[in-house]
C-alpha cells in the first residue's frame, strides 16, 4: 500500500514535476541502514540490473508542515531547487544531469518530498555532490523564482482542467479539511503571485536539516564506496534540530461532508471516500487488498456490477491513499448525470454485500498477485527500488517495507471483510460530485 | 513509420557494457532461444521478434504486418482476446504486440514464478492465432482511425511525410500504420497469408530476461517451438534504392506550429561509421546542450523544438534534424538549422562537446536498459538483426572512440544532400 498512497498522490497532486517463484534473492533482499552523527539517514544497496545508480534524497517534509497561510511552498521549493546554488549558475544543473545522459524529477506529497537522479556509475561522485549541494545551497535566484511562477500557475490550470484529477482534489478537501491532508500541495494563486525570495529561504532553511533528510543509493556500485562519498558530502552538513508540527487530528466523515460542483463537462463525475488505515497501522494490508477487488481492475466487483452489469457507470475505479497519519479509501466514477443517484446507491450495495457476505479465496489471491505483481516490477529498476526504500524510511520503516508481500500474504479472506465492516459503515463518507452546467469553481 | 523510428532511436543505437549471464541457442528447426538470467526482481519478460515489417511491404499493402498483429490479440485457438488478456493478468503481466518496420514482436512480461505460463501463452498467440475473419473489419475501422488522428496530428503528419520523400520507393517511405487506401485492400485471406509467410521458426527469435534458470526456459522453448516445420524460404522482394532527391517539399494543414525537419540517409546498423554519425547527430540535437536547442531555441527563440536523432535500420538509416516552431519563425529557423549543417562540416567539434556527446549518448544506453522488458527486447533486436551478442560492447568502444575529425568526416560524407519538408499551419 506504500505504492497505493505513491499512485494516488500522483494522479491528485501532480505535483511531480520532471526536468528532464522465488522472491529477492538473499544477497540482494536487504538494504544498508546507517544514521550518521549529524542525523542523515543513508539507505544503501548493491543493485547491478544494470550499470545506473539512483541517487535519491527523501525529506521529512512535505505540504503537511506549511502553515495555513504559505500553502505551496513546499512544492515551490521543489521547483526552484534544481535552479542553482552559488556554484552552479541557473540551468546548468540540468544540463549537467543531461550530459551524463541521466535524468532528474522530484515530487511533492503530503508527507514528503524528494528529489531523484539516475546516472550511469561512473557519475556517483557528482551526483551525491549535486545532491548536497541542493540540500543545503540552494540559492533561489530571483528572476527564477518569478518566471517558475508561470509553470506552477500551468500546473494548476492542467489539474483545474482534468475532471479526473480536480475530483480527487476536491475529494481529498471534502474529506479531510481543515486537517493538511486536504490542502492543494500547490497552494493558492493569490499566495504564489507574492512569494518572495525570504520566505522560501526561510521554509528551506527550517525544514532542509540533516535530521529531516534520507539518502537512498541503489545501484551499481559498492556500498563501501558509496558511504565513504556520502559521508564526505552529508556528514558535514551541521545538525539542527527539526520543527515538525504535530498534526490536528483527521475529521470524521458522513452526510455534512457533501458537495456538488458545477463544470463544464457534458458528463458527470462520482466520487465517494471513506476514511481507513493510516502506513504503519495494522489494517492496511487488509484494506490495500479490499481497495484492488473492489475496484483496480475489469474484473473488480465495482466494475463488474455497477458498469458492466447495470450500465450506470462509463468508468470506475477505486484507491486506496496511505499517509503517516491517515488513510482514504476513494471510488472515482464517470457517469451520466441522470445516473448519479441510482450508481451511488449501487456502489454502497457492492460495500455492504462485502460487509455481509466477505469476499471469495479466487478475489483474494487475484488481488494478491495484482498487489506482487505492481511490488515486483517496482523494484525491477533501481529507482523503483530506492523510491520504495525512501518512501517507507520517512513516512513508516524500513521493515514494514520489507515484509510487506508476506504480511499482504498472511492476510484472509475473513480479515479483508472485518475491515469493510470497520471502515465502510453506510452513512460515514465523504462525496463530491461534478455535475454539468456553468462552473463555479 | 515514425513510432519505429523513435523505438529505434532509444533502442538501437547508444550502448554500453552488457551484462554477462546470456545464453543462445538455436533449435533445429532454426528457431532461435536466448535467455538473460537476472535475477534483480521475481519479474520474467518475454520479446518475441518476427522478421515481418514494412520492409517486406510495397504501397499495395502498407501495413499489413502491424494489422495482422491488431487481429491476432483477438484471439487464438483455445481462447478469445478477452480470456486470453485476463489469464495474463492473472499471472500479473500484461501482453501486445504489433508490427514495426524491420520486424514485428510479440511483448509479454508476469511474475517470475509464472515464467513457464507466460512463454506458453505468448506461443499459442504466435502459433495458433484464430485471425477470426469476424474480427478483421473492426481492426480495419481501429487501425483506419488512427491513421486518421496521426494524420491530424502536425508532428506526426510531417515525420510521415518526410519519410517518404526521403526514401522515395524503397519500402522505408510506409508508414507503419498503412493507409486507409491499403488497408481497404487487405481482407482476411491476405492476413492469414501474410501470417504464414512470415511466422517461420527461421524467422523467429525468443528472447526471455528475468528471475528465470536458463536451461529451464530453454527446455521449455525448445517443447514449444522445436516441433515447428521449417517454412519455405521467404522470397525477398526487389528493393529500390532509397531516392534521397534533395527535395523540399510544403504541406498545409490546420495547426498551431510549423514544423520542420531536415534529413539525409545515413550507414545501416552495423556499418563502422554508425558510431561517428550518432555522436554527430547528438551534437546537432541530442537533449538541451544540443546545437539546434542552444543556437536556436536558448540563443535565438526561434524555436520550441530542436532536435537531431539518428536510427540504424537493416537498410540505410536517416539522420533528422527536426524544429518545432511558431510560423513567423519558420522561415529564419530554417535558415539557421542550414547555417549549423554548414557549421557542424567545416569546423571541427571541440574536445568538450564530444565529449558531452559521447556521455549523454552512453548513459542514454544504460538508462534504456534497466528493465527486463527493455533487456529482452534489445537481446531479441540484436539477434534478429545480425549484429551479434557483443554488439553493446562493440558498440560502446566505438562511440568512446570516435574523434572530431571522424564526425567532421561523416558530417561531410551523409549531410550533403538534404530532404526537407516543412508542415506548416494553413
Amino acid at each position: 500500500m506504500a505504492r497505493a498512497a505513491l499512485g494516488l498522490a500522483a494522479i491528485l497532486l501532480l505535483a511531480g514535476c520532471a526536468t528532464a517463484g522465488a522472491m529477492r534473492p538473499a544477497a540482494t533482499a536487504t538494504p544498508m541502514r546507517e544514521v550518521l552523527p549529524n542525523g542523515v539517514v543513508l539507505i544503501v544497496q548493491e543493485q547491478r540490473a544494470s550499470e545506473v545508480v539512483a541517487l535519491q534524497l527523501w525529506m521529512r517534509m512535505g505540504g503537511r508542515d506549511e502553515a495555513a497561510e504559505e500553502l505551496g511552498l513546499a512544492h515551490y521549493i521543489e521547483h526552484m531547487l534544481f535552479k542553482g546554488t552559488p556554484t552552479r549558475p541557473p540551468g546548468s544543473i540540468d544540463t549537467l544531469i543531461e550530459g551524463f545522459g541521466g535524468t532528474s524529477n522530484a515530487f511533492t506529497s503530503y508527507d514528503t518530498t524528494h528529489y531523484d537522479f539516475v546516472v550511469p556509475t561512473r557519475h556517483l561522485r557528482a551526483g551525491v555532490e549535486l545532491l548536497a549541494d541542493l540540500a543545503v545551497n540552494a540559492s533561489f535566484p530571483p528572476e527564477e523564482i518569478e518566471s517558475e511562477k508561470k509553470v506552477v500557475f500551468e500546473e494548476m490550470n492542467l489539474i483545474e482542467d482534468d475532471p479526473e484529477k480536480f475530483l480527487l482534489r476536491r475529494l481529498y478537501e471534502v474529506a479531510y479539511s481543515p486537517h493538511p491532508y486536504g490542502r492543494a500541495l500547490l497552494g493558492r494563486r493569490e499566495f504564489i503571485q507574492k512569494l518572495d525570495r525570504d520566505q522560501l529561504r526561510q521554509f528551506y532553511r527550517k525544514h532542509f536539516v540533516p535530521k529531516n533528510m534520507v539518502l537512498v543509493v541503489v545501484g551499481a556500485a559498492a556500498p563501501a564506496q558509496v558511504r565513504q562519498l556520502v559521508e564526505a558530502a552529508f556528514g558535514r552538513i551541521q545538525a539542527a534540530a527539526p520543527s515538525r508540527g504535530e498534526t490536528p487530528p483527521v475529521p470524521t466523515l458522513g452526510p455534512a461532508r457533501r458537495v456538488d460542483v458545477s463544470r463544464a463537462e457534458k458528463q458527470a463525475y462520482l466520487g465517494l471516500a471513506w476514511r481507513t488505515a493510516p502506513l504503519a497501522n495494522e489494517d492496511v494490508y487488509a484494506v490495500d487488498l479490499l481497495t484492488s477487488i473492489l475496484g483496480d481492475s475489469p474484473t473488480s466487483r465495482l466494475n463488474q456490477t455497477v458498469r458492466e452489469q447495470l450500465r450506470l457507470v462509463a468508468t470506475i475505479e477505486a484507491g486506496y491513499g496511505a499517509f503517516e497519519k491517515a488513510g482514504l479509501v476513494t471510488v472515482t466514477a464517470r457517469l451520466e448525470p441522470a445516473d448519479l443517484d441510482r450508481a451511488e446507491a449501487a456502489i454502497l450495495d457492492v460495500i455492504r454485500k462485502v460487509r455481509a457476505d466477505g469476499v471469495t479465496e479466487a478475489e483474494r489471491q487475484r488481488a494478491l498477485i495484482t498487489a506482487e505483481s505492481s511490488y515486483a516490477f517496482d523494484i525491477e529498476t533501481a529507482e523503483g527500488l530506492a523510491k520504495t526504500y525512501g518512501q517507507a524510511e520517512t513516512t513508516w520503516t524500513l521493515d514494514n517495507e520489507l515484509a510487506y508481500l508476506s504480511r499482504l500474504r498472511g492476510i484472509t479472506a475473513a480479515q479483508i471483510q472485518a475491515v469493510a465492516r470497520k471502515y465502510f459503515r453506510d452513512e460515514d463518507y465523504a462525496r463530491v460530485r461534478f455535475v454539468p452546467g456553468a462552473p463555479s469553481r | 513509420m515514425t513510432p519505429v523510428v523513435l523505438a529505434l532511436l532509444i533502442a538501437g543505437l547508444l550502448a554500453a557494457p552488457a551484462a554477462a549471464q546470456e545464453t543462445r541457442e538455436r533449435l533445429d528447426n532454426g528457431f532461435t532461444v536466448l535467455v538473460r538470467e537476472n535475477p534483480i526482481a521475481p519479474v520474467v519478460a518475454v520479446s518475441l521478434l518476427v522478421k515481418m515489417g514494412t520492409r517486406w511491404e510495397d504501397p499495395t499493402n502498407a501495413g499489413i504486418s502491424n494489422f495482422v498483429h491488431a487481429v491476432m490479440v483477438r484471439g487464438t485457438a483455445r481462447r478469445s482476446g478477452s480470456e486470453l488478456a485476463e489469464a495474463i493478468a492473472g499471472l500479473g503481466g500484461k501482453l501486445s504486440a504489433k508490427g514495426d518496420v524491420d520486424d514485428s514482436e510479440i511483448s509479454a512480461t508476469a511474475l517470475a514464478r509464472f515464467w513457464r505460463e507466460l512463454l506458453g501463452f505468448t506461443a499459442e498467440l504466435a502459433l495458433e492465432p484464430k485471425l477470426s475473419p469476424g474480427e478483421v473489419d473492426g481492426e480495419r475501422d481501429w487501425l483506419v482511425g488512427r491513421i486518421q488522428k496521426r494524420r491530424d496530428n502536425a508532428p506526426a503528419r510531417a515525420f510521415d511525410e518526410f519519410y517518404a520523400a526521403l526514401y522515395g520507393a524503397h519500402p522505408y517511405a510506409i508508414p507503419g500504420l498503412g493507409t486507409p487506401e491499403s488497408l481497404a485492400g487487405i481482407d482476411h485471406a491476405a492476413l492469414v497469408a501474410w501470417y504464414r509467410r512470415f511466422y517461420q521458426p527461421e524467422r523467429m527469435t525468443l528472447a526471455v530476461s528475468g528471475q528465470v534458470s536458463a536451461a529451464a526456459v530453454r527446455a521449455e522453448a525448445r517443447r514449444l517451438f522445436g516441433a515447428l516445420p521449417r517454412g519455405a524460404p521467404v522470397t525477398e522482394p526487389v528493393r529500390s534504392a532509397p531516392g534521397n532527391s534533395g527535395e523540399r517539399r510544403v504541406f498545409e494543414q490546420p495547426a498551431q506550429q510549423t514544423q520542420i525537419l531536415v534529413g539525409a540517409l545515413a550507414p545501416p546498423l552495423g556499418h563502422p561509421d554508425g558510431a561517428a554519425v550518432k555522436v554527430l547527430s547528438t551534437v546537432l540535437g541530442g537533449g538541451m546542450a544540443g546545437r539546434l536547442f542552444v543556437e536556436l531555441r536558448d540563443k535565438r527563440g526561434l524555436a520550441y523544438t530542436a532536435a537531431a536523432y539518428y536510427d540504424p535500420v537493416v537498410d540505410p538509416g536517416a539522420i533528422v534534424l527536426y524544429l518545432g516552431t511558431a510560423p513567423e519563425n519558420a522561415t529564419r529557423a530554417e535558415e539557421a538549422l542550414l547555417r549549423e549543417v554548414e557549421r557542424v562540416r567545416q569546423d571541427l567539434v571541440g574536445a568538450d562537446e564530444l565529449d558531452r556527446a559521447k556521455g549523454y549518448l552512453l548513459g542514454r544506453y544504460a538508462m534504456d536498459r534497466r528493465t527486463n522488458e527493455r533487456r529482452a527486447w534489445y537481446l531479441a533486436f540484436y539477434e534478429i538483426e545480425g549484429v551479434g551478442a557483443d554488439y553493446p560492447e562493440r558498440y560502446r568502444r566505438a562511440v568512446e572512440a570516435v574523434t572530431p575529425s571522424d564526425v567532421l568526416r561523416v558530417a561531410r560524407q551523409y549531410l550533403g544532400t538534404l530532404t526537407t519538408v516543412v508542415l506548416r499551419p494553413r
